[in-house]
């Protein structure tokens, strides 16, 4: 264990932090949930891609810098140091390009994760339907099979990014007899396709982020599965995995949270209730231990180990401490809590952040099915 | 930077904990509940055989010379195996004390050989544990830290905890050897190490119960209210870990937060022994309520190493000034730096 950087790290976040420093928007975007902020985060994300920082991870041939965990990590840091944006293409960039790295054919890898990368294809993901949420085995979209396409149709709900992204990626049925895990694929497609009905649901914020996709007979190529038909369930649980896992969620995202709120907490001091003290130092101490623990996952994949079901304990507690720390703000604002815009001026963040913050113990898999996946598979108990 | 234990730290950690798992059974530790000093010769001797009481005593003085994070580690395992010898205390705590105040190679020597015990005093923690077994005492007083060997008898205590051994304090004398902040700081680190392997045990126990108790044709363990129960205190063990290894390394290093990150371990601990023992004893249900079960002996040390060597408060309070006071730049970025 040494919890030093080394001089290459430490150079490496003085290039970030210059880059971002020099580039990060200094005024906070329109959110990405409505169309004009959509498009300005697109622009954003174009403008990292032009400094070669859509995804330091990947490899250089696919518009990476092909770095290491440790060095994400800082990037990761130098990023919400300099408050740049949230990602609009997070899902393309952590979950599905992961999946196409490792199952994607060479074809698949030159055709989407370049461009993914240079912020030119912007995803939805596509996993719910309105009758399989967190049972998303029970996956009544179907894709079937003519000659070199396939042909979609169903209906897909909450699916983020997919009012105004350029493609979606989910699991459809292709084997129309098929039961459960069984006779599915993970299939690409374009949103703008013939037959695509994208309708925008309002969120809980007000703002049509998400939206229902209604597919009527899309021809979509069979060259656009990842993996081989009928092993949809293994792919998408491999993305689920990199979406509970390491990078959907960085320490650093949680511990500029616990900064603001620590700064919040000393501007109204005087009128908080005591138990909030304690409440911000606790959200200081677990995105503190949040950000270990990340950097000890990390050191162990680096060294060869992997993640496993470990991924569920992440994402509760990186779900639930978000919950509590923006509660906590909620909690301080007291009566200017409810404000959109607090002073009259920027749109109020911790009111969004904490309207976000409710949907992380929904997504990628509830925090019911986190805590039966640790007991099941971590604790050894019975189904 | 790198967070993992090396192949070495992951052997010895293992070796002590198989040990411990073959000697240090429930059976032994109702054997020691039975007997008059709480106290054995005989199991002292083991972990001195084992190596024990050398771990963090210089090479040169016929110890193993290893680390802070070592000793974490290794505090884990006896806190699992509910070990109540002082072998933290004088091992963990003591020695690397004496070991960095330099001039003290006798007591070293004594202590990797297994012949000295050392008790342990500080005002944060009114009360000295296994005073009457030692032959030395490390005392705090006005910021310095005291050295002497043990003269006076002193008054028994009252624990919770069967096996556990207290004493008031009494005077403080003896020789300067450091500071009385190192005392408190080390000895509230190996608390929180053991604090998790306490917790670890218990969430052992409590796993192991609910596959094996039916009620209503099946195992509790299928039942998801007892998987969630179960499955929010491994969340919360789990991410005491890295935290008291973090702390560990500052410690070591000398690094000026370490204070810091040695209290948000004990908080980090003491909250996770704490979840993990009221739900062990809910999953247990009325058994756990009884003297029957292993279980009580755990989730006694657990109450009992929460409140010592700085309770809540205490280390809340140094967070406070750290994080809120603004003394320790936070953000991201200074995870550790």
């Amino acid at each position: 264990m040494d919890l030093a950087y080394t001089t290459e790290q430490q150079a490496f976040r003085a290039e970030v932090r210059a880059w971002m420093e020099a580039n990060a928007p200094k005024a906070p975007l329109v959110t990405l949930e409505r169309e004009e902020g959509y498009h300005q985060h697109v622009e954003w994300e174009r403008k990292l891609a032009s400094g070669n920082w859509g995804m330091v991870t990947w490899p250089e041939a696919y518009g990476g810098r092909g770095l290491d965990l440790i060095q994400w990590l800082i990037f990761e840091e130098e990023y919400y140091r300099a408050g740049a944006p949230l990602r609009v293409n997070q899902n393309g960039i952590f979950l599905l390009g992961p999946t196409v790295m490792e199952y994607g054919t060479d074809e698949q890898k030159a055709r989407f994760l370049t461009p993914m990368a240079k912020g030119e294809m912007i995803w939805a993901q596509a996993w719910s339907e309105p009758g399989a949420g967190s049972d998303m085995a029970a996956i009544t979209s179907k894709a079937i099979r003519d000659g070199d396409h396939y042909v979609i149709s169903g209906q897909k709900t909450w699916s983020s990014r997919a009012s105004f992204a350029d493609w979606g990626f989910g699991l459809f049925r292709t084997d129309p007899d098929s039961k459960r895990h069984k006779g599915l694929s993970f299939i690409l497609f374009d949103l703008n396709a013939p037959g695509v009905t994208r309708r925008p649901i309002r969120q809980l914020h007000g703002d049509p982020g998400f939206a229902e996709l209604f597919f009527d007979d899309v021809r979509v190529p069979v060259a656009n599965r990842i993996a081989g038909e009928g092993e949809g369930w293994t792919v998408a649980m491999a993305t689920a995995g990199f979406e509970r896992g390491l990078m959907l969620r960085s320490p650093a995202r949680f511990q500029a949270a616990a900064e603001r709120l620590v700064k919040l907490f000393r501007a109204c001091e005087a009128k908080a209730a005591p138990a909030a003290r304690e409440q911000v130092m606790q959200a200081w101490m677990d995105a503190q231990a949040y950000a270990y623990n990340t950097y000890a996952v990390a050191s162990k994949i680096m060294g060869g180990g992997q993640i496993g079901a470990e991924a569920s304990l992440n994402k509760i507690f990186w779900s639930e401490l978000d919950r509590a720390a923006h509660r906590t703000a909620m909690q301080l604002l007291g009566a200017s809590a409810e404000l959109r815009h607090l002073d009259g001026g920027a749109l109020n963040a911790w009111l969004e952040g904490y309207i976000f913050s409710l949907s992380g113990p929904i997504y990628a898999g509830s925090n019911e099915i986190q805590r039966n996946i640790i007991a099941e598979r971590l604790l050894g108990l019975p189904r | 930077m790198d967070f993992t234990i090396t192949e070495d730290q992951a052997t010895l950690t293992q070796g002590v904990r198989d040990y411990l798992a073959g000697v240090h059974t429930p059976e032994l530790l109702r054997a020691l509940d039975a007997s008059d000093s709480r106290r054995s010769d005989a199991v002292w001797q083991g972990l001195a055989d084992m190596g024990l009481p050398g771990l963090l005593v210089p090479e040169a003085q016929g110890g193993l010379g290893l680390s802070l994070l070592d000793a974490v580690l290794i505090a884990a395992e006896l806190g699992r195996a509910g070990v109540a010898e002082p072998i933290a205390d004088t091992a963990l705590v003591a020695a690397p004390l004496l070991a960095k105040a330099g001039g003290q190679e006798a007591v070293l020597e004594a202590i990797a050989s297994g012949e000295v015990k050392v008790a342990l005093q500080h005002p944060v923690n009114p009360w000295v544990a296994d005073l009457d077994g030692a032959s030395h005492i490390l005392s705090a007083k006005d910021g310095a830290l005291l050295l002497a060997e043990r003269s006076s008898g002193a008054e028994l205590l009252d624990s919770v905890d069967p096996l556990r051994r207290l004493y008031a304090p009494v005077a403080a004398k003896g020789v300067t050897v450091g500071s009385a902040d190192a005392l408190l700081d080390h000895a509230a680190l190996i608390a929180a190490a053991q604090l998790v392997g306490l917790a670890d045990a218990m969430l052992e126990q409590a796993t192991d119960y609910a596959k094996n108790r039916s009620q209503f044709g099946q195992p509790i363990g299928s039942f998801q209210a007892v998987k969630h129960h179960l499955a929010t205190a491994a969340v919360k063990i789990a991410f005491a870990r890295p935290v008291i290894e973090r702390a560990a390394v500052a410690l070591q290093d000398g690094a000026a937060s370490a204070p810091v990150h040695v209290s948000h371990a004990k908080l980090a601990a003491a909250d996770a022994a704490w979840a993990m023992s009221e739900t062990a004893i809910q999953t247990h249900g009325a058994m756990g309520y009884t003297y029957e079960v292993d279980l009580h002996f755990w989730m006694k040390r657990a109450w009992a190493l929460s409140g010592a060597w700085g309770d809540r408060a205490f280390h809340l309070a140094r967070i406070d000034a750290a994080v809120i006071g603004g003394a320790l730049p936070i953000g991201p970025g200074h995870s550790f730096v």
